[in-house]
């Protein structure tokens, strides 16, 4: 009768961003001409080049400061257009090419950038119409059309018009009322032009609530908790940067909305000069096909490493994780802050060979993004995923929020810093098809963190979980053991420990857990509902009723709940009532076999009282 | 027509100071040719209008992003020397209409007077090159300092989180004070030159 605990998933994460730059898909336009002696011309040369990889962003409305769309826009920013290519600050694209290819790359190759500098050089000739190509078509509006649901965000934010980077949180009340599936999600971050980035955390225990001040105002933070009770790794990138178009998610890969499921949109905005009034919106899209295939984020991390003392320029950090199963890696999304210098991650093969999965040599911040590869990268089991990055504490580096350079450790302040490389694998079936593989890497993950930090909260918490899951009682319950350990007042930990205990037969240890988890939390419906079957066990019926009626309060539509009342009550000589409950429980769950049998023998008593 | 400014440090005493306050005895008959404009479109001289204070020429255009992103420090830096120095937005940008400037003016909060300079005089005076970049002039029409306000930005893209130094403000002072104005260091931005 012990109800399954629940596994807690904590996600720690900020700005899941996924490079989705569009434009066309054909490859490398605006290659230099074959004659020497032949001057460069805008309608030949360069109007390709901008075309595929500029005017995405460089056109009314979008993120750019100036459209680049005819030869007039291109001459009167010519020479900008040179320096900043020259410099690769323009198109923004921060990985170095290698071996693993990305979706939408927008990096222009060395040919590209010295044709555009020889056009300025050369007087920036027009050239001959005849040459000039048609100009890129984009869609306006909603770039999937139109969305099956529009929410807006309740109440705007004013962006001061000075000031360093801010970063704000959105919680966007869902619309549905019951589960339904997504297949996109087109993010409106409000003016383009003042937003770096944005991404949606999906909340499904609205819990990034708690820290509105006031209600639908949203909150500032760069780097935001959400705190998930299903296991259910949300492994979904929905993110916008500039240039962005909206992609459906791969086939199989749909999103879950549940009722009462937030989506939480944390957007990086730079002040631009004058105040500006941001209000989101976001388009739903759904689909009747509920997801078949479950990709899962893994996340290697050095936080606890990070310790940078003021002017060291190169303060390496690193880490690894071996996979337990073959994975088909799908996206790669590395983050630190301002002071983050070089970063690689890399997977060393079991045959030892090596593959580079990113790499990026000057990192900024103001362009982080989740590159997708252009098709997926399989790595087998027994690969082992390295990343290492460097950091740059002194004054050398420009984005160093300290003037002067003080000691920097992690932290979620932006001052702070971050050590985060987060890989978006989809897991292979295993050949026993009746184990997740998802809850095989979670174990792996769990055990991993706890290797490297055996105070991890939420990775004894979780692994004691899928240890549960599997049947791997004697061990899960030492992992929730040791999570109550660190945190002796977590409901959630205290109550998962006693669900254990219960199952394990040790009921008299198993109470106390219960109280403890009520303590903290009154209103926690799954320690009243334990407590009570524990109770119940132990033939203490008023009790137990008790706690049954303050879970059904809770949860009015547990038919689990109810049944159990039902057959307490009967258990108390309180048939009447019982039969109330039990009765309850059957129009909840008609299949409650519980309720159905109790019912029955319920309602044998009392003919046979009353016959 | 202009001479060409000069950026030598200022070594002018006290009293050479005081006496070059007055600019009446200095002719404007030149700018007719080759003027700046009011957004009346009529000609205008910023030293003439600025009743022998430091004139500081600020160099903008209304789709140059890191010229907008200094509208608020333009705006302080002005109303605090507001006493010893007079603020001219300069906009080079030909294309630049006097309504598009006005709109401009209203939505950063500017509340400077604004010149057009279709044929760059101010900006060949200022030797600037990039928006947003500033110029001081002292007494005697004497440039004293041009280039960057602060150190904001380092690069394209690469702005520091606070200026670390304050280049407008240093050479304002020493305008005033008649010292030895910052050595110029060129700004980030948009290329003037790009303009038609």
């Amino acid at each position: 009768m012990t109800r399954a605990i629940r596994t807690l998933a904590v996600i720690f994460w900020t700005c899941l961003a996924a490079t989705l730059a569009a434009g066309p898909k054909d490859a490398s336009p605006g290659r230099p001409h074959d004659s020497a002696d032949q001057h460069v011309t805008f309608n030949r040369d360069i109007a390709p080049i901008l075309f595929h990889s500029c005017t995405v962003c460089h056109r009314p409305g979008e993120a750019a400061p100036f459209p680049l769309l005819t030869y007039k826009d291109a001459k009167s920013h010519a020479r900008q257009i040179a320096a900043v290519t020259q410099k690769r600050f323009m198109p923004p694209w921060l990985p170095e090419p290698g071996e693993q290819k990305f979706a939408e790359e927008l990096r222009l190759t060395a040919e590209q950038i010295a044709v555009i500098q020889k056009w300025v050089e050369q007087g920036t000739e027009e050239g001959d119409p005849a040459d000039l190509p048609a100009a890129p078509k984009f869609v306006l509006g909603w770039q999937l059309g139109q969305p099956d649901e529009i929410i807006k965000a309740d109440k705007p934010f004013v962006l001061p018009a000075s000031g360093s980077d801010m970063y704000w949180n959105f919680i966007f009340r869902t619309p549905v009322d019951r589960t339904r599936w997504l297949r996109a999600i087109e993010i409106r971050p409000g003016d383009k032009r003042v937003v770096h980035h944005a991404n949606i955390l999906v909340d499904r225990a609205q819990s990034a609530r708690r820290q509105e001040e006031l209600a639908g105002a949203g909150f500032a933070g760069m780097e935001i908790k959400i705190a998930s009770e299903a296991f259910d790794p949300d492994s979904h990138f929905f993110f916008w940067k500039p240039g962005t178009v909206p992609q459906p998610e791969p086939d199989g890969m749909s999103l879950r909305l549940d009722k009462e499921t937030d989506l939480v949109l944390n957007i990086h905005l730079q002040p631009s000069g004058k105040q500006e009034v941001i209000q989101p919106s976001l388009g739903l899209y759904f689909t009747d096909k509920p997801a078949t295939l479950h990709p899962m984020l893994l996340q290697l991390e050095g936080d606890r490493q990070l310790d940078i003392p003021p002017g060291e320029k190169n303060f390496l950090v690193s880490d690894e994780f071996t996979l337990p199963l073959d994975v088909d890696l799908l996206a790669i999304y590395p983050h630190a802050h301002y002071l983050g210098k070089e970063m690689q991650a890399f997977a060393t093969l079991p045959d030892g060979s090596v593959k580079m999965l990113i790499h990026i040599l000057r990192w900024d911040l103001n362009w982080q993004a989740v590159y997708r590869y252009a098709s997926p990268v399989s790595l087998p089991r027994g690969t082992s995923i390295s990343m290492r990055y460097t950091y740059d504490n002194s004054d050398e580096n420009p984005a160093n929020p300290n003037d002067p350079p003080k000691r920097v450790v992690a932290g979620n302040r932006s001052s702070d810093e971050m050590a985060h490389l987060w890989l978006q694998v989809l897991p292979q079936v295993l050949p026993d098809s009746t184990i997740d593989p998802r809850s095989v890497l979670q174990e792996s993950m769990a055990r991993r963190i706890i290797e490297k930090n055996p105070a991890d909260f939420e990775a004894q918490y979780n692994l004691g979980a899928v240890l549960q899951d599997r049947g791997v009682m004697e061990e899960a319950l030492r992992h929730f053991a040791m999570a109550v350990r660190i945190r002796p007042e977590d409901a959630i930990a205290n109550n998962a420990l006693g669900a254990a205990l219960l199952a394990a037969g040790r009921i008299d240890e198993a109470i106390p857990r219960f109280s403890a988890a009520l303590q903290a939390q009154p209103d926690n419906f799954d320690a009243h509902y334990n407590l009570a079957n524990a109770l119940a066990t132990q033939g203490h019926f008023p009790e137990a009723i008790d706690h049954y009626r303050a879970a059904t309060r809770l949860h009015p539509d547990d038919a689990n709940a109810e049944a159990n009342l039902g057959a307490a009550l009967a258990e108390a000589g309180n048939l009447q009532e019982a039969k109330l409950h039990l009765e309850r429980a059957l129009r909840i769950n008609p299949n409650q076999e519980l309720a159905r049998d109790n019912l029955a023998e319920v309602n044998r008593t009392l003919n046979n009282q009353h016959p | 027509m202009w001479r060409a400014g000069h950026n030598l440090p200022a070594v002018l005493s006290g009293a050479t100071t005081l006496a070059a306050l007055s600019l009446a005895t200095f002719s404007v008959v030149s700018l007719a040719q080759n003027s700046a404009l009011a957004l009346d479109g009529t000609p205008a001289d910023p030293f003439q209008k600025s009743s022998g204070k430091v004139v500081v020429l600020v160099f903008v255009r209304t789709d140059c992003p890191i010229s907008n992103r200094y509208a608020p420090a333009i705006q302080r830096v002005s109303a605090k020397y507001d006493a010893q120095a007079s603020f001219w937005l300069v906009y080079p940008d030909k294309s630049e209409t006097a309504e598009k400037i006005r709109q401009h003016e209203r939505e950063y909060k500017y509340e400077l007077p604004a010149l057009r300079d279709p044929q760059r005089a101010l900006v060949k005076l200022a030797q600037v090159r990039v928006t947003p970049e500033v110029a001081v002039f002292g007494p005697n029409r004497h440039l004293m300092y041009h280039g960057r306000i602060d150190d904001l930005y380092q690069d394209f893209g690469h702005a520091r989180h606070a200026p670390t130094t304050h280049e407008l403000e240093d050479a304002i002072q020493a305008a005033v004070a008649g010292h030895a104005p910052p050595a110029s260091s060129p700004g980030v931005g948009c290329f003037i030159s790009d303009l038609e």
